[in-house]
């Protein structure tokens, strides 16, 4: 199937050229916190929470949840990556809330990740968001007028989650309902400038991989495979500290006839 | 003295038990049922077990097994389906019936086949230690090609056979570098029952992966990927059409069309659960558990995720929460077994615990480790399986959490298999890229390093007629598989807790 799709190379050089060389010269965002760390996880009375540190702060990332969450907990034995924004909400658990947050768990095992504390008194887990049953989340949508789709992924992680899955079939849906002639499939590759000031760059190959992911399923929903095609910006864009999570991304751009 | 007759007693009372039980199987016609003996099933059967009886209905009324393509041999062999899905057996089949049918045929049982029911075909084949892993752990030989056989699966590893207890994997017939290159590992049977709840397609999109799910090529529409270890047949055709030529030794590449629609037909309409307790007195009472026997299997709703108090995965047991709500008639003996599954019930569905270090468990979004409950894997409603595609790594074939002898050991009866994993692949989650283990499992179909190990969990219904359990067959009872869950997760059950989930389990 993958060969059935029309596969298109953009050279990023080109198009970013000089792009970062101001953006090296520059301090990471001060709100920011970018860090690459092991996980915590606290136990509680009710749900466990997840922290991380770094430079002796201690940070929260949320609850545990379940598959149909919006956090995905990071894992002990791997490191996260942490982006996020310093708030003055008060701590939870122990940590100071991040908001937006995304975590990244890392892929290769790094087994000194391996901290699990103690419930303890006066580190409390928030009540937690009331649960939507998975089954609401996958009734398809009837609005048909979206055209542009953004599908966001986990550092160096081309994995769908229930909710980008969701992203995906609703693209697929209002694709056919319109009758797209092009579905153009367009996958990047990021770099996040963590706040020690060092650049973390994804793997070369993942904006292919994410590219080909995706329309390899929208094929197999039902989209013509001539109709689809896949575009890999293998060029990482120009990273700013703040909206590098963003950039982790494909988009899927439907055209009609 | 006085302990020295109290234990006399105890034999006795043991042994008149046992004695009656051995009894009343010998009188249950249909105990063993042997390809092409021909005769009727009836629509409703029961089977002593060591811990009652096990209910087993046919919707579709009854059998008549003369010429019935599951009753029947269809290859060369003289085994039918029905020689490894034995009714009394939960359509499993148990290391007791098999030791039995060794003793009464003197190891001529087609069930002992050279095929699959030996170690190795090429052992002699009238030595019982040729199939001792048939007799011993109720296994059988499941070769598969290795690469896979779908040439658009590209392996992410590769694989050095470690030790070789049976020569199988090292043979220059039936081995890894034979001229069809196979890597045999060694498997227990599923049921071939309740296929209502087994087959019930989950979501466009397979949570496990995040891609879509496989394709039912008969219906276009999404497969559950429930039915096998390695989830590698989607249909009950394809799983009865590879039975056929790798039990059955089937030379027609496929069953013939009607013969493969009886055996479908078949398998739809048979549901089964334990019955009765060990005293007698049935399962299923007015009021009582409704979610207990064979006839709860037939009625009830497919695809129910049920990991919640409101409906739980085998429904309520408050009626056996206190005396005064259970039935009239039963014993003290009886009470006190009640009140115990009912509190296996609830160890089951809320006895929080960290579930951690599960490959397509803790890595599908839940984080590592979990605090939750058994039933946040086993949550569909009525079998226990998962509800989405069940391959999990828990842990029973991979070092270091098997169960097995060191890798060294002379006493070792299955294979272990070294997987390095290319660099560039995606690692085992929790194990690396080098990983030791006594089964691929879903890895061998998709090639994926995330996936060694993984088994699709099967279903808890009929357990009391089917030890031992576990894909290797590495719990030999109940209480070896919820000691198993105990030391790997580290849950901490209490003498009491680990008796209730017993028999908790025991009464499915």
């Amino acid at each position: 199937m993958r060969k059935a799709l029309l596969v298109l190379l953009v050279s990023g050089s080109a198009l970013f050229s000089g792009g970062t060389t101001a953006q090296r010269n520059a301090t990471p965002p001060a709100h920011r916190r970018n860090f690459v760390a092991c996980p915590i996880v606290r136990d509680t009375k009710t749900l466990p929470c997840w922290l991380a540190e770094y430079e002796g702060e201690l940070y929260f990332l949320g609850l545990q949840g379940s598959s149909a969450s919006e956090f995905y907990p990071p894992q002990l034995n791997h490191e996260v990556l942490v982006e996020g924004t310093v708030t003055n909400e008060p701590r939870i658990c122990g940590g100071i809330p991040l908001k937006p947050l995304r975590i990244s768990v890392l892929p290769e095992l790094n087994r000194a990740c391996n901290t699990l504390l103690p419930a303890e008194n006066g580190l409390e887990a928030p009540a937690a968001v009331a649960r939507r049953f998975s089954e609401d989340l996958r009734k398809p949508g009837t609005d048909i007028s979206q055209r542009e789709f953004i599908i966001p992924f986990d550092f160096d992680s081309d994995y769908l989650t229930f909710h980008t899955t969701r992203i995906v079939g609703e693209a697929a849906r209002i694709a056919k309902a319109i009758n797209a002639a092009k579905i153009e499939v367009r996958g990047y590759r990021a770099t996040t400038w963590l706040s020690n000031g060092k650049q973390f760059i994804e793997t070369e190959t993942i904006a292919d991989q994410r590219a080909n992911k995706v329309g390899e399923i929208l094929v197999g929903l039902g989209l013509p495979a001539a109709a689809v095609t896949v575009i890999s910006q293998n060029e990482p864009e120009p990273y700013d500290g703040v909206t590098d999570t963003d950039k982790r991304r494909v988009t899927v751009r439907l055209f009609t006839p | 003295m006085r302990l020295a007759l109290l234990a006399g007693l105890l034999g006795v009372l043991l042994f008149s038990r046992a004695r009656q039980d051995v009894i009343g199987q010998q009188a249950e016609p249909l105990r063993w049922i042997e390809a092409g003996a021909g005769g009727t099933l009836p629509a409703e059967m029961y089977f002593h077990n060591a811990d009652g009886k096990l209910g087993v209905l046919l919707t579709g009324g009854p059998i008549e097994m003369k010429g019935h393509a599951f009753f029947e041999p269809q290859g060369i062999n003289p085994r039918g389906c029905v020689t490894c899905h034995q009714p009394s057996n939960a359509m499993s089949v148990s290391v007791e019936a098999i030791r039995e049918r060794w003793r009464v045929t003197n190891g001529e049982d087609p069930i002992f086949a050279a095929v699959d029911g030996s170690n190795n075909p090429k052992l002699p084949q009238a030595l019982a230690s040729s199939h001792s892993l048939l007799l011993n752990r109720g296994l059988f030989r499941v070769g598969l090609p290795w690469p896979p056989a779908d040439k658009t699966v590209k392996p992410e590893f590769i694989i050095e056979i470690v030790r070789d207890p049976t020569g199988v994997n090292l043979d220059d017939t039936y081995g890894l570098k034979g001229v069809n290159p196979t890597i045999s590992v060694f498997r227990r049977p599923r049921l071939s029952a309740n296929l209502k709840y087994v087959l019930s397609p989950d979501d466009v999109f397979n949570i496990k992966t995040g891609t879509l799910m496989a394709v039912d090529p008969e219906t276009g529409k999404p497969a559950s990927m429930n039915m096998m270890a390695d989830a590698r047949h989607l249909t009950l055709r394809q799983q009865a059409n590879g039975a056929y030529r790798d039990h059955q030794e089937g030379r027609q590449g496929l069953l013939r069309r009607e013969a493969l629609e009886q055996i479908v037909a078949f398998e739809q309409q048979v549901y089964l659960a334990q019955s009765h307790d060990r005293w007698g007195g049935s399962l299923v009472e007015t009021n009582g558990p409704s979610g207990l026997g064979p006839r709860a299997l037939a009625d009830g709703k497919i695809h129910v995720l049920a990991n919640n108090n409101r409906d739980p995965v085998f429904r309520l047991f408050d009626a056996w929460k206190t005396p005064a709500t259970m039935a009239k008639e039963l014993t003290d003996a009886q009470r006190e077994f009640r009140a115990s599954v009912a509190r296996g019930n609830d160890v089951f569905m809320f006895r929080q615990f960290w579930i951690r270090d599960a490959a397509h468990i803790n890595s599908i979004g839940l984080g590592n480790p979990i605090k939750r409950t058994c039933a946040t894997c086993h949550n569909t409603q009525m079998t226990g399986q998962d509800l989405a595609p069940g391959w999990v790594d828990v842990g029973t074939v991979n070092y270091p959490t098997w169960t097995e002898p060191p890798v060294f050991s002379d006493n070792a009866e299955l294979p272990v298999f070294k997987l390095t994993c290319d660099k560039g692949a995606a690692p085992h989650p929790y194990l690396g890229r080098v990983i030791y283990t006594n089964d691929p499992g879903r890895a061998l179909i998709t090639g994926k390093c995330a996936d060694i190990g993984s088994i699709v969990m099967g279903q808890f219904r009929g357990l009391a007629a089917r030890a031992p359990y576990f894909s290797n067959g590495s719990a030999k009872n109940l209480r070896e598989l919820v000691d198993f869950y105990d030391r790997r997760f580290d849950m901490k059950l209490t003498e009491q807790e680990k008796v209730d989930l017993v028999n908790f389990l025991s009464v499915l």
